[in-house]
């Protein structure tokens, strides 16, 4: 390794720099972390670059991605910049958080309405209990501009109620509690051993994991952005969820709904744009899931929801696999269908044709009333 | 490597384990900043067998931990011995002590059934390794609890009191990723991401653990088994499906791989039935023809 940084403080203060390097680039890495690197430091680790890497690699990184990504750093920074990174350490930076920049997100729908479909609406701006009906049974493709916040709210706060019914629901969906066999013993002393007052366990509450996979390509563009806030409004109430979006390719992003705001789990989407808008290759976007994570995120207590047209351009052999290998691996699968909304249709695209025999459950997914007929398949496991 | 992590990698060595040089340092530090280490990796790629390698090393108990959904304080932590205890009320049921020494003597130390984490934290002569298997498994409550013990050390029954552990044991935390962990529990604990070993390690691992077997058998084992996780399988296999089927083809007493050979065999790398299908239908002389040797 260079020379320049072998006495005491100039380590120190490499390998501070180090840290905030790493921090720059997501990692989580707190005050208790650096002190133990110093620690390794002073091992004497420092005298082999090898040692030194895997010492640091193990306390710095908390996941498989960190892990993923840190040799690279760790060459960069100790072999190109080091030297020059070492004068430009300033403490006060790291005190004062650095707001990243939120992209404005103009998509999904929003924002580009021409003309002539603005001419097709049939939906008018009236506000009052008769317009709540009206709203909840549009199609969320024929909503119009001025409606859409107000549609928006509608939305959240029935999804939101929903959501704590459904909780409810499979709390108590298990039956009568076993017996506390301790707590029993305890009120028997007094009558010498007889167990006259038995006394039982609360129920334990079922849990149950949603895994949800949302269509974000150009033909959902209408729903997508109605669908995404859906998945929000679950993710309040469900704590254990798992959160994909696909259209070629697949994005996880469970951890983005972890964060309560939309807008940055909105910009987030927006960045990888490969995702957004495009065509739909459902067959390999589910085999993608498969791959690197139904193994791990799906099992016997898992409810699997896909929202998407069903419109697929890839092969309907490689979706039908795929469908009928995530089908062995939940509890139910469902597959919610805006297009079923619309009159006369038919599961006839090739797509939808080769996934339906392994849904379990399919439904439309149009409008704020049929998404919450779900809450009777979720409910009822 | 320094050579504190040589003698360790050496003690390894001689203890029967073959060990990368990644986890030695990893391990090196454990021992020296006292940390929990927390193992991620594919299933099968010997994330248990740290803990083993540990407490072979350091002359002591292995405690083992299994985590499952729905593991509660009983199995996890102790759990009153109800029958003894029903005796016992029965025994002293004419005897003049009042209820309180009654209810005393019940919940002593004697009725008392230690689980694995208190057993852990009642060890009395050094340190034990502490293995919590699959904590990815386990209810996010349980985590949670976990988390306590982890910084304290220190475990509160409420009839008997709290107990403080005299020697703060190894911990290791594995695995496999069904469920994110806490950042919080990640954050307590050392990180090491377990790879599936290089062909050259793979291959000392069967020469160690199989002493007989024929170094060309040894070999092709090692590479078909290293081809098949490249391809797309159901089930990968893992270090012990590679030992398995080690040792079917040497119970078989082949001595080199040939096509009947694998196709007799294959149950013991491949579990699952679409997996073995498709290397069938793809050829296994193929396979075969993939390999150096």
């Amino acid at each position: 390794m260079q020379g320049g940084y072998r006495s005491h403080d100039t380590l120190t203060e490499s390998i501070l720099g180090f840290a905030e390097y790493l921090r720059s680039r997501d990692f989580n890495i707190g005050i208790r972390e650096v002190q133990e690197a110093l620690t390794a430091g002073s091992l004497g680790i420092i005298a082999d670059k090898r040692s030194f890497s895997f010492s640091l690699k193990t306390i710095f990184c908390s996941s498989a991605e960190d892990a993923l990504r840190f040799d690279l750093y760790f060459e960069q920074y100790w072999e190109t910049l080091a030297e020059q990174l070492k004068g430009a350490l300033d403490i006060k930076s790291r005190l004062v958080p650095q707001k990243k920049e939120v992209r404005s997100a103009v998509f999904m729908g929003k924002g580009h309405t021409d003309e002539k479909e603005k001419e097709q609406q049939d939906t008018k701006n009236v506000t009052g209990a008769n317009s709540v009906e009206r709203l909840r049974q549009t199609d969320f493709s024929m909503v119009s501009s001025i409606d859409s916040s107000h549609l928006e709210k509608l939305a959240m706060d029935l999804w939101k109620q929903m959501g704590k019914r459904l909780k409810r629901k499979l709390r108590l969906s298990v039956t009568k509690g076993t017996l506390d066999i301790r707590q029993t013993i305890r009120s028997s002393i007094s009558s010498g051993g007889s167990m006259l007052d038995l006394r039982y366990k609360d129920k334990k509450p079922e849990k149950y994991r949603l895994v949800i996979l949302l269509d974000v390509s150009g033909s959902m563009d209408k729903y997508s952005f109605y669908l995404l806030r859906f998945v929000m409004a679950l993710r309040e109430h469900f704590r254990n969820i798992e959160a994909f979006v696909f259209s070629t390719q697949l994005v996880r992003i469970t951890d983005f709904l972890r964060i309560k705001n939309l807008d940055s789990v909105l910009s987030y989407l927006s960045q990888s744009t490969q995702a957004w808008s495009s065509g739909t290759k459902i067959g390999e976007s589910m085999k993608a899931f498969n791959t690197a994570y139904s193994k791990r995120v799906l099992n016997g207590k898992t409810l699997t929801l896909i929202l998407s047209d069903g419109l697929d351009t890839g092969e309907p052999e490689l979706l039908s696999t795929e469908m009928g290998r995530i089908k062995r691996r939940t509890r139910r699968l469902i597959w919610l269908n805006p297009l079923k909304g619309s009159e006369g249709y038919q599961p006839l695209a090739r797509g939808m044709a080769a996934a339906l025999p392994a849904i379990d459950v399919f439904s439309s997914a149009h409008s704020l009333e049929s998404i919450l007929e779900l809450e009777r398949y979720l409910a009822d496991v | 490597m320094i050579p504190e992590i040589s003698r360790l990698s050496e003690s390894f060595d001689r203890l029967g384990y073959v060990v990368d040089d990644e986890l030695a340092t990893v391990l090196y530090l454990m021992l020296q900043l006292k940390k929990p280490l927390l193992l991620e990796g594919h299933p099968g790629v010997g994330k248990t067998e740290v803990a083993n390698i540990l407490s072979a090393h350091s002359k002591t108990e292995l405690i083992r931990l299994q985590c499952y959904e729905g593991l509660d304080v009983h199995s996890a932590v102790y759990e009153w011995n109800y029958q003894k205890q029903l005796l016992s009320i029965k025994i002293q049921e004419s005897n003049q002590k009042s209820d309180l020494e009654k209810e005393k003597h019940i919940f002593g130390k004697d009725f008392l059934m230690p689980r694995p984490l208190l057993k852990a934290i009642l060890s009395q002569d050094q340190s034990p390794v502490l293995l919590i298997d699959e904590i990815d498994r386990a209810d996010e409550e349980f985590e949670a609890f976990l988390l306590e013990l982890l910084s304290a050390f220190q475990i509160s029954i409420p009839e008997f009191g709290t107990i403080k552990a005299a020697h703060v044991p190894w911990v290791i935390l594995t695995s496999n990723r069904t469920r994110e962990l806490s950042d919080a529990l990640r954050r307590r604990c050392l990180y090491h991401w377990v790879n599936y070993p290089t062909i050259e390690k793979e291959y000392q691992i069967v020469m160690k653990k199989l002493p007989g077997i024929e170094q060309q058998l040894a070999g092709q084992i090692v590479e078909v088994v290293n081809k098949l996780r490249t391809k797309e399988l159901e089930k990968s296999p893992g270090i012990s499906e590679t030992l398995d089927w080690a040792m079917s083809l040497q119970a078989l007493g082949k001595r080199k791989l040939e096509e009947t050979a694998l196709a007799e065999t294959i149950g013991a790398v491949l579990k699952s039935h679409h997996d073995i299908e498709r290397m069938k239908a793809g050829g296994l002389a193929q396979l075969l023809s993939e390999i150096h040797h």
